[in-house]
């Protein structure tokens, strides 16, 4: 019977994680191309020891976490390097540090080379894996849907690479926006076949649901209570047996 | 419980976007004035249950794994190097860019600077000059008598000077362009210092291919949408108050965990 206070703890403690969660989700309410993640939870039955027939314990466990891919909003920003995503398909990004990376942030830059690059200096990356320099005179840049960038003076000067993902809940996250694959393998990227359109001069914003996080964090907070009164209740109730106990020797 | 410093993050990169916002909405009258926005990334994650990692001893491999991101960070203020609209003056010294490149700006220091920003003047000693009274590059001077100046797309200044109706060539005003605009970094006074990140400066002519043309007697606006501004002034408000939410229910359930007996 001791086992009740260790059921409501494990639920206490996915409550936490899963609070951890959704902080972190609205505190990324405004960052380009940002995706929520929720929990997962399944319970954990105890088959162990001490445990009869019909008294079967099942603690919660938080089994994953999954990745809320549904398009964030697309606001226009006039940039010619901002670039938006519509659809399931991904960029890649090869990171400072060799990695390669993908994400949905089309936040882009040149550095000093023209290498077209991320915030945080990662390349971007064309279809066939290699970087795209855009000319020190290239003048306006000019990128189709289909991801081919051109310039008035260059032609056109690369196809930027929109990749499908169909691993995706597999990916590590590593901040930034960015997604590897756990192993950091690089396997061979998969040319989007599906209808993804690259927008230029907008922004993917966060797809956070600002009302679903709100009512997620009242429903944590309560199942929390309930896994403390769980507790209290727990310790009233041996407190009260001991007393009888008492009483009666 | 880290929901506290999470959230904590949220709300310090709410004010810095309110803090973009304002210098923008302050600086909507501004000449040549670009506006900015802050850029948030998700911070690191920290993997509590690692995807692909094995769960029994057949190889199967868990499929999804327990990332808990840690918040946000500002990575920058992108600059939005949109053109801005054109604003008649009538002042023959009012140049504005049609089109990439900065004006160069000679510093007292030797140092150079570029700025968008043409609504120059003269200075005592008739050389052209902008509004701090700093050398316009190449250092153009107007002589004693000159009745108009005439500045074409090219840059090429011009003067008309007494009765002469035939004009006298002056000089041409030299322009910079950078690989990469967003790197330049702000100076106030309207303007920007090269850095390592938006490469070395190139000299150019105006009109020369990619580099814009120079239109007499006009002022570039500023670029800052204000509609789009106060938009992004609730959007951001209504951010740091969730965020705040966040704190409060971490807090409050933190207070029932000193309940438990």
């Amino acid at each position: 019977m001791d086992n009740s206070t260790y059921v409501a703890l494990s639920l206490a403690q996915a409550m936490e994680r899963e609070l951890d969660m959704t902080a972190n989700n609205m505190a990324n309410a405004n960052t380009a191309g940002f995706k929520g993640e929720h929990m997962i939870f399944e319970s954990y039955l105890l088959d162990g020891a001490g445990v009869q027939e019909g008294e079967d314990i099942s603690f919660v466990l938080d089994k994953g976490s999954f990745l809320d891919t549904t398009q964030g909003p697309v606001s226009q920003t006039a940039n010619p390097l901002d670039l938006a995503l519509l659809g399931q398909g991904w960029f890649s990004y090869e990171t400072t540090d060799g990695q390669l990376a993908y994400g949905r942030d089309g936040r882009f830059t040149l550095d000093t080379q023209g290498n077209i690059i991320t915030l945080n200096g990662s390349r971007l990356l064309d279809v066939g894996g290699g970087s795209i320099t855009v000319p020190q005179d290239a003048g306006e840049l000019t990128i189709a849907r289909d991801g081919t960038i051109s310039s008035a003076t260059n032609g056109v000067l690369g196809q930027i690479g929109v990749f499908d993902l169909p691993d995706l809940q597999s990916l590590e996250r590593i901040g930034g926006g960015m997604f590897v694959r756990p192993d950091g393998a690089r396997a061979p990227l998969q040319v989007s076949s599906v209808n993804t359109e690259v927008v230029q001069g907008s922004i993917e914003g966060s797809n956070i649901e600002p009302v679903m996080e709100m009512t997620r964090l009242m429903q944590v907070q309560r199942a929390y209570e309930r896994a403390i009164n769980l507790m209290n209740d727990e310790d009233d109730l041996r407190q009260t047996t001991l007393q009888r106990l008492n009483n009666v020797s | 419980m880290r929901a506290l410093g999470i959230a904590a993050t949220g709300m310090m990169a709410q004010q810095t976007n309110v803090d973009v916002i304002s210098n923008n909405i302050a600086n909507s009258n501004t000449t040549g004035f670009k506006s900015s926005r802050a850029a948030f990334q998700d911070l690191i994650y920290d993997n509590q249950t690692r995807e692909g990692a094995l769960t029994d001893d057949q190889g199967s491999t868990r499929p999804t794994g327990v990332d808990i991101g840690l918040g946000v960070r500002t990575v920058g203020t992108v600059r939005l190097n949109a053109q801005g609209g054109l604003a008649s003056t009538n002042n023959e010294l009012d140049l504005a860019i049609e089109g990439r490149g900065y004006f160069t700006v000679n510093l007292p220091d030797g140092g150079q600077a570029y700025t968008r920003d043409g609504s120059f003047q003269l200075s005592a000693e008739g050389e052209i000059v902008t509004l701090q009274g700093y050398q316009v590059d190449p250092g153009i001077v107007v002589p004693d008598g000159t009745v108009s100046v005439d500045i074409n797309e090219q840059g090429i200044v011009s003067a008309y000077i007494e009765d002469d109706p035939v004009p006298v060539e002056l000089g041409q005003l030299t322009m910079t362009t950078f690989i990469n605009e967003a790197g330049l970094r702000p100076l106030g006074n309207n303007m920007l210092e090269a850095t390592n990140a938006s490469g070395d400066p190139v000299q150019a002519l105006p009109g020369d291919p990619g580099v814009g043309e120079i239109r007499q007697g006009y002022l570039e606006n500023s670029n800052v949408d204000i509609i789009k501004q106060i938009t992004d002034l609730i959007s951001a408000q209504r951010a740091y108050e969730m965020n705040s939410k966040a704190i409060e229910t971490a807090d409050q359930m933190m207070s029932t965990t000193n309940e438990i007996k």
